[in-house]
């Protein structure tokens, strides 16, 4: 088993070692085996499938270090790669995340001599942005941000005192976020920035500390040392990738990842093949789940015709009614391995369990998970005719639900089931006292037992999806989302605020990769405008919007009219905008422009290109600051290629770029090499010494401090280009419609960071482009066709199931006091309506909009409130139960 | 020094405590073994009732924690 994560959870012999298989002797394995799952006749099968459509998402392959003999992976045991020092925070890991020293060492006098470290380095870098040691020019975009990360658990795991540095070139934190915990690690944390590249770690004589050798900001030669360094190595295409590509007849890109385009983001060079993760280019996890979510929307557009044919339907037990049985409660006491049996008495429990009130049989089991243990729980449910199911196991955050599907399996409500967490809460965090252990365990059972024997079977409400789609910002990625929509074959109503599409695409002139924006983006907009699927609203604002997941209302309102739209889900693509600068002299002459201006000065060929002798560039203008502490992540490249557009119409010009860190992240690193070999010069400037401004005699003068020559350099510019930062339109009329979150930034906060970035946690509204965050176009398409394929994954179901923990009123008992519907944040308590037939002006709950939080029930002076799942007997039995123990 | 132990009773919401209370043990992380919790779906679940119930019943202590 390669990984602890690995899934399935379980172990496979390795033939080219397996002694019995080699030699056809020991089998050991089988005989000790308690679950007789050792089977050596298993050979390795070829099947033949017939797809329409393949998706490559076979990842990178980390650097290999050891070829450095400047960095002596191979020989010092305290250096070790970034991917060993996670494995050694972690948990689950070789020194079960206490962060040691000598890990690699297996010399038993080493072993005695492992220590907790003081002071840790990081090497950024390591098999990227390097020409010379290896052949990665590339940028593997992730390794700063994670060194950070890995900075900053250390000192969580082994204390303050704990000296962490980190040495680099270019700090790039680029992500959403990602800024903020950069500042963080530095002020808050105590974490050391040094922006310097190691040449060469040596082995302090008679120790194993390492020794390294560098120069700082100020050009001071040091000498440190550290009890461990850390290699923060890059991302590379494998081996097996390249072949697969060659298979394939694939086009790879020069530093060998899959060659794919700007405006087809996740399509390789062969229709019908697509391509997500890091096999794309270096990438992290919220852009990898985008391009998954991507490739799977377009995978499956081309064929959205032939969809649900191949399905097949599970067969639905008929549930057995159970209201008005004694309960006959089953209790399947989980072993988990040695996980809960190594430290809690199983068979105690299990034996205890049996007497209890209505309990008709327990056991105990292996792995209550496990496939088997499932069919033979169905088997026993039938048999013994159990109606109330109690498995005492791990959590139920993570198990309920597949414990859930056995009970529907074996005809029972799925709401008849309560778990008891003897792992998590018990065995793994009383792991000294087994005898207590046990009796907690006990304990939790008896108190899951007393519940669910007040266990009612629930109804879940089951509403009809509206098949048609809105998305809400007519810029690229809206544009991209509705084109996949409507390729999918669902209707979609496209809102535009301005009076045309496009958005800021409008006024871009060449992507990175030096496609034309303007040509793609009007065939783009044609092609919708021609798709008789989507009805295109311009000069539209949404006024308001009712309802829920499957079945919204919107009024739509334009000048002349307003109109009322029914739609099953929302996506938020409203895009943002640029910062206009408010320092560098910015408006008071017109050669000092932004990004975007030079950009029109290039698509309308501005004949002051022409006679340019100096040309200057200074990046951050907004951005990274105090008010807006965020990175826009678009303008580096941008000013990269703008340069680049430049030295090309005129090479003789002087371009310089002042910056504080260039984040040419991934293959836009390239940019940068070929920038600084077309002889652009690059300054760097710190936030608290900013380049000056000042105009004089009708020029422009620019001074800052070269930090190669440490001197102050004055330059007379005849065009000054400011990137300046994309800010959001802090929409907050629009949060409010549909009750979605923003940062304080101004962005929208997506259902999770890392993996649900394109969704809300309010079901059925989708989020993407730069309301998002700042992204360049190839990510704006590709989260386009990601909220599309999450948008697919409602619409394409007829109808959905809500919970049924939810809050129900007992009318006859309700005061019509009002306090539920003013206290739930979901809006789910309304008056039974005046015409009622029966209780009117009482209390009823919408189960759909109910998210089972319990606050009315707790607020319900009435007592009129039920919250079901969770009611006032089965909390009050619980904590009976729990006293019982005396 | 008496060896009397102190008998716990908390109260977890289901969507941040009780998940922490899953991360300590996943983390191997140590704590005496007197607590006993109860999941709830929420903090705003929790009833005033629900904590003098468990004192009444003999806990010495109760813990809402959401």
């Amino acid at each position: 088993m390669e990984y602890a994560q690995a899934v399935p959870l379980k172990y496979a012999i390795n033939p080219d070692e397996c002694i019995y298989l080699q030699k056809g002797k020991c089998g050991n394995c089988k005989d000790v085996c308690p679950a007789d799952a050792i089977d050596y006749e298993q050979k390795e099968i070829r099947k033949t499938i017939n797809v329409g459509s393949i998706i490559l998402s076979s990842g990178f392959t980390p650097f290999d270090p050891s070829k450095f003999d400047n960095y002596q992976y191979a020989m010092y045991p305290n250096v070790v790669t970034s991917m060993e020092f996670e494995r050694i925070l972690s948990a689950s890991g070789p020194t079960h995340g206490h962060v040691l020293t000598r890990p690699k060492s297996s010399k038993k006098k080493d072993a005695e001599n492992v220590k907790t470290p003081k002071k840790i380095a990081w090497l950024q870098c390591v098999g990227s942005r390097d020409m010379n040691r290896c052949d990665n020019a590339h940028c593997s975009s992730v390794c700063c941000m994670y060194a950070i990360k890995e900075a900053v658990i250390a000192k969580e795991h082994v204390g303050d005192d704990l000296d962490c540095t980190i040495f680099f070139m270019d700090m790039r934190t680029h992500g959403k976020d990602f800024e903020r915990y950069y500042d963080a690690a530095r002020e808050k944390h105590g974490i050391r920035f040094e922006r310097s590249r190691i040449h060469t770690i040596t082995e302090v004589p008679g120790t194993k500390d390492l020794s390294v050798r560098y120069a700082n900001e100020k050009g001071e030669l040091r000498n440190e040392v550290f009890d461990m360094i850390v290699l923060s190595i890059g991302l590379e295409s494998s081996k097996q990738n390249i072949e697969l590509a060659n298979k394939l007849g694939l086009d790879l890109t020069p530093q060998n990842f899959c060659k794919t385009s700007t405006f087809e983001p996740v399509a390789t060079s062969r229709e019908g093949i697509f391509v997500c993760g890091a096999f794309q280019g270096p990438k992290d996890i919220p852009q990898s789940v985008v391009d998954a979510s991507a490739a799977a929307e377009a995978a499956g557009a081309i064929l959205a015709q032939a969809r649900n044919t191949l399905t097949r339907s599970p067969e639905v037990v008929p549930e057995t009614n159970v209201i008005g049985e004694r309960p006959r409660i089953g209790v399947f006491v989980c072993r988990c391995g040695s996980n809960i049996a190594g430290i809690v008495d199983v068979l105690a429990v299990a034996e205890y369990a049996s007497k209890l009130p209505y309990v008709e049989f327990s056991t105990d089991n292996l792995y209550a998970c496990s496939q088997d243990t499932q069919d033979n729980m169905v088997q026993l449910i039938k048999e013994k005719n159990l109606n109330r199911i109690v498995v005492a196991a791990c959590t139920p955050k993570t198990h309920e639900p597949l414990f859930q599907e056995t009970l529907l399996n074996s005809g029972l409500n799925k709401y008849l089931f309560e778990m008891a967490n003897i792992r998590n809460h018990d065995s793994w965090v009383h792991k000294n006292n087994p005898e207590l252990a046990t009796k907690k365990a006990k304990d939790l059972v008896r108190s899951a037992v007393s519940k669910v024997a007040l266990a009612a079977p629930l109804a879940e409400a089951e509403l009809e999806v509206n098949q048609t789609a809105m998305v809400i910002g007519g810029g690229i990625s809206g544009i991209t989302t509705a084109k996949s929509l409507a390729m999918q074959g669902f209707r979609t109503h496209l809102i535009e605020r301005s009076g045309q599409l496009g958005g800021q695409a409008l006024n871009l002139y060449h992507t990175s990769s030096n496609e034309d924006v303007q040509e793609k983006l009007s065939a783009m907009i044609q092609d919708i405008e021609r798709n008789k699927k989507i009805t295109i609203h311009l000069n539209t604002e949404l006024s308001s919007v009712e309802g829920f997941v499957g079945n919204f209302k919107t009024t739509l309102s334009s000048k002349k009219k307003k109109k009322v739209l029914e739609h099953g889900v929302a996506v938020i693509a409203t895009g943002a905008v640029p910062f206009q600068p408010d320092e560098y002299c910015f408006g008071q002459d017109s050669r000092i422009i932004t990004s975007l201006d030079l950009d029109k000065k290039f698509m309308t060929n501005d004949p002051m290109l022409q006679d340019l002798v100096n040309a200057v560039f200074i990046q951050c203008v907004g951005s990274r600051e105090p008010d807006r502490p965020y990175c826009s992540r678009v303008c580096c490249t941008h000013s990269v290629h703008n340069a680049l557009e430049l030295k090309k119409r005129n090479p003789k010009m002087n371009v310089y770029i002042l910056y504080r860190d260039i984040r040419t992240y991934g293959e836009r690193e390239i940019l940068y090499k070929e920038a600084r070999a077309a002889g652009v010069i690059f300054i760097r400037y710190s936030v608290n010494q900013k380049p000056g401004v000042v105009l004089s005699d009708g020029k422009i003068l620019v001074t800052a401090t070269d930090h190669v020559l440490g001197r102050l350099v004055e330059i007379e510019a005849d065009l000054l280009t400011l990137a300046s930062s994309i800010v959001p339109y802090k929409d907050e009329k629009l949060a409010k419609f549909f009750k979605v979150p923003m940062n304080d930034d101004g962005f929208f906060v997506e259902r999770h960071a890392k993996l649900g970035p394109v969704e809300f946690a309010t079901a059925g509204v989708f989020l993407c482009g730069l309301a998002h965050y700042p992204k360049p176009i190839d990510e704006s398409i590709a989260q386009g066709q990601a909220a599309a394929s999450r948008a697919v994954t409602l619409l394409s179901q007829k109808t959905i199931h809500t919970s049924g923990t939810v809050a129900k009123v007992n009318p006859a008992i309700c005061s019509s006091c009002g306090v539920c519907l003013s206290i739930c944040p979901y809006s789910a308590p309304s008056y039974l309506d005046e015409k009622a037939r029966m209780f009117r002006g009482k209390a009823q709950i919408n189960p759909v909009l109910c998210k089972g939080c319990g606050l009315c029930v707790a607020s319900c002076r009435s007592g009129a409130l039920h919250l079901q799942g969770f009611d006032n007997d089965q909390i009050f039995s619980q904590i009976y139960a729990l006293s019982e123990a005396g | 020094m008496s060896d009397w132990e102190p008998k716990i009773v908390s109260f977890l919401c289901n969507w941040c405590s009780y998940g922490a209370a899953d991360l300590t043990g996943v983390s191997r992380m140590q704590y005496p073994p007197n607590i006993r919790i109860v999941r709830i779906p929420c903090t705003g679940r929790m009833s005033p009732k629900f904590a003098l119930a468990a004192l009444r019943e003999g806990a010495d202590a109760v813990w809402v924690s959401g």
